[in-house]
Parts: structure tokens; C-alpha cells; sequence
């Protein structure tokens, strides 16, 4: 296969100059790591220097057991046409982020959205506070400790009948009082 | 001389039967299953040979067709289309979402229940249902016509309250115009 030559390449010219960890996926991805403060440098870096110019995407992944949020910002160069991933680890708790909306306009959807999903502030964001949810005053959806199965059945009518949609083969068999066919039972939901 | 009683029901007839061949379905789609719709009216299951066809705005329209799961933000326009439109008015909820919430029943942000919000004449189930499905659940709104049991805003004006406090339970911002005719 190829010996990914352009990855490395790119993978010592982002990490040297600031001195942070990094590896290469593999064929055009390339993932480095580094902290809440040098995100934005790395990335002007990449965009002015490197031709990384096209943000592709910014996601957040919570991380509830180490109590961290993890920004991704994928962004990717139409001459390398490599795919490289910044990401960054932030506390949970009260979890503030440096706004980049000055280097690329089209980060200001993806940081509005994260503000509504996952409650992270980003100083300086320009547009109103509801993006897509409206009158959401609970916590944000998003978090892994927000509990969406409870908060539907508290807040919306439950239609009894849900109870005993476990598995349908199990229910036909106790209806009907036959047995499950043994090429149905590596199916089954209860091991 | 003619008998009231009798005279009434043949312009009930009459009524109904005119009704139930004219039904001008609210052109808003929400959710996955407006996608259906098209392949309803469209040559293959031709719904215009009972009469189904599309109206532009909420006053021509006869039928609101709720096509599918329903988030809070959208439930506040579908009831603010619902109160626009002049009686008789009928609403269909269409798929699963609309009965008991489908595949979307843990959602924080969709509702469960149709009925519970507003009126529901016919539901038909289904995720998706097939035109086939449409189009049955379109005849049996119409023996519903027919029979005169479709009233769907008499069972809104009269219990308006209940509806009401159920729909101020999802959305809390109410900042909506107050159509009562």
C-alpha cells in the first residue's frame, strides 16, 4: 500500500512548531492533540501556512467519566486532500471555549449548536441564544447525564401498550405458548 | 307537507356526500412521511379520483395531514395552522410517530401523543405507511363524513381548555394569536 508520506509530512510540520503529540490514522488522517490555548493558533497555522483552508466540521464528544468535553475540528486541504483533526479536552464544569469565528465564519452555526447541545460557552458569539431547540430551559440535551427516555415520560403522554414491546419474538412465544425455533434464538435479545 | 325531520337528513345527505368528495388536503408536511404524499396524488395511486387534492393556505384547506413524528417546535405551528382553518376541518395523524411516538418515543424533543394536543378524526399506522394505506385511511375519513361523526372542531371548541393546557404544558413561551371562531 502507500507508505503515507504526505501524512508524516504533515504530521511534523503541525507538531514541531508547537510542540504537541500527534499520530497518523491512516491514508489522509491525521488526528493531533493539544490544549484549549493553542487550539486556535494551530489551526490559523494550518489555514494560513499548511492551505488547510476548509473547515469540515466541529463536534463535541462528552466525556462523562474523565468529567471532559472533547472538541473536534476537522478541517481539510483541497491540495493535500488530507483530513486533519484537531482536538482538545475541556472541563465539564463550566466549560468555556476560545469562539474562532474570526478565521472561519462558518464555525459560528457549529459553536451555537454546541452551546445549545452541551451548554459550552464560546465568548463573543454573534446570534441569539435558541438555534434550533425553543423555550429549552432544562439541561442540555446532549449530555450524557441528561436522561431523554425519563424526561419524555415525565413531560409527554405515554400510550400504554410500550410495556411488553421487549422483544417480539419472546412475546409471540409466551401469546401462543410455543417455542422459539433454534435458528430465531441467536437473535434474541436475552442471552 | 314535508316531514322536517326527514328533509333535514336528506340535506345532511347531500351535505355529507359533497364533503366527503371534496376534501382539500393542507399542503405542510412534517416529519419523514410528507414524502409519501406525493406518490398519493401522483398517476400511479391518483388520489383526485376521491377527491383528495391539495389546498395552498389553512383557510381553503378541509384536511390537515400530520405526516409524521412532530417536534415541540413544530407543534406550535401545526396548531397555529389547526386554529386558521374554517370548519368542517378534519385531521389525520399519519405513522407511527403520531399514535405513540414510533422510533422517536424517548425523544426529549418530540411529543408521543397526537390526540392529546389536538383532535384527530382518523389515524393510520404504519412507519411509513404505503399510499395503499393513505388512501384507505382517507376512505374511512370519508365514511366518517358520511355518517356525520367527523366533528372534529366541535370536539375542539368544546374542550378547548383541556387542549389548551395540555398544548401550555409543551410550549412554555405561548405568544400565540387567539383564532375563535
Amino acid at each position: 500500500m502507500t507508505d503515507l508520506i504526505k501524512e508524516q509530512k504533515l504530521l511534523e510540520n503541525v507538531t514541531n512548531p508547537f510542540k504537541i503529540k500527534g499520530r497518523v490514522i491512516r491514508n489522509r488522517r491525521v488526528e493531533v492533540f493539544c490544549d484549549k490555548e493553542t487550539v486556535s493558533s494551530v489551526l490559523l497555522y494550518a489555514k494560513t501556512q499548511l492551505g488547510y483552508i476548509h473547515l469540515a466540521h466541529m463536534t463535541c464528544i462528552d466525556w462523562i467519566d474523565e468529567n471532559k468535553f472533547e472538541l473536534i475540528y476537522t478541517i481539510w486541504s483541497p491540495v493535500e486532500k488530507v483530513h486533519l483533526f484537531v482536538k482538545t479536552k475541556i472541563d465539564r464544569e463550566n466549560p468555556v471555549m476560545e469562539n474562532i469565528d474570526k478565521i472561519w465564519d462558518q464555525a459560528n452555526t457549529y459553536e451555537r449548536e454546541m452551546r445549545e447541545m452541551f451548554g459550552i460557552e464560546f465568548p463573543g458569539l454573534i446570534g441569539e441564544h435558541d438555534f434550533a431547540l425553543e423555550d429549552w430551559d432544562e439541561m442540555p440535551p446532549m449530555r450524557k447525564d441528561f436522561d431523554t427516555h425519563q424526561y419524555a415520560e415525565q413531560t409527554y403522554y405515554n400510550r400504554p401498550g410500550r410495556e411488553d414491546a421487549k422483544d417480539v419474538r419472546e412475546t409471540l412465544v409466551e401469546r401462543s405458548g410455543t417455542e422459539v425455533p433454534d435458528f430465531a434464538k441467536k437473535y434474541s435479545r436475552e442471552r | 307537507m314535508i316531514n322536517d325531520k326527514d328533509s333535514q337528513k336528506i340535506v345532511d345527505y347531500i351535505q355529507n356526500f359533497s364533503r366527503k368528495h371534496s376534501l382539500f388536503v393542507m399542503a405542510y408536511g412534517t416529519g419523514c412521511g410528507a414524502i409519501e404524499i406525493p406518490a398519493t396524488m401522483t398517476s400511479r395511486y391518483d388520489a383526485e379520483r376521491f377527491g383528495i387534492r391539495g389546498a395552498a393556505t389553512p383557510r381553503q384547506a378541509d384536511v390537515l395531514l400530520i405526516t409524521g413524528y412532530l417536534a415541540t417546535k413544530t407543534l406550535k405551528r401545526v396548531i397555529r395552522v389547526y386554529e386558521q382553518m374554517q370548519e368542517p376541518k378534519y385531521v389525520i395523524g399519519f405513522g407511527s410517530c403520531t399514535i405513540n411516538g414510533g422510533m422517536y418515543y424517548d425523544s426529549y424533543n418530540t411529543i408521543n401523543a397526537l390526540e392529546q394536543y389536538i383532535p384527530v378524526d382518523v389515524y393510520i399506522n404504519g412507519c411509513m405507511p404505503r399510499p395503499e394505506s393513505v388512501i384507505s385511511g382517507f376512505i374511512k375519513l370519508q365514511e366518517l363524513i358520511q355518517q356525520g361523526k367527523a366533528d372534529n372542531g366541535k370536539r375542539y371548541r368544546e374542550n378547548l381548555e383541556w387542549y389548551r393546557a395540555n398544548q401550555k404544558k409543551i410550549i412554555k413561551n405561548w405568544k400565540m394569536p387567539d383564532y375563535n371562531w
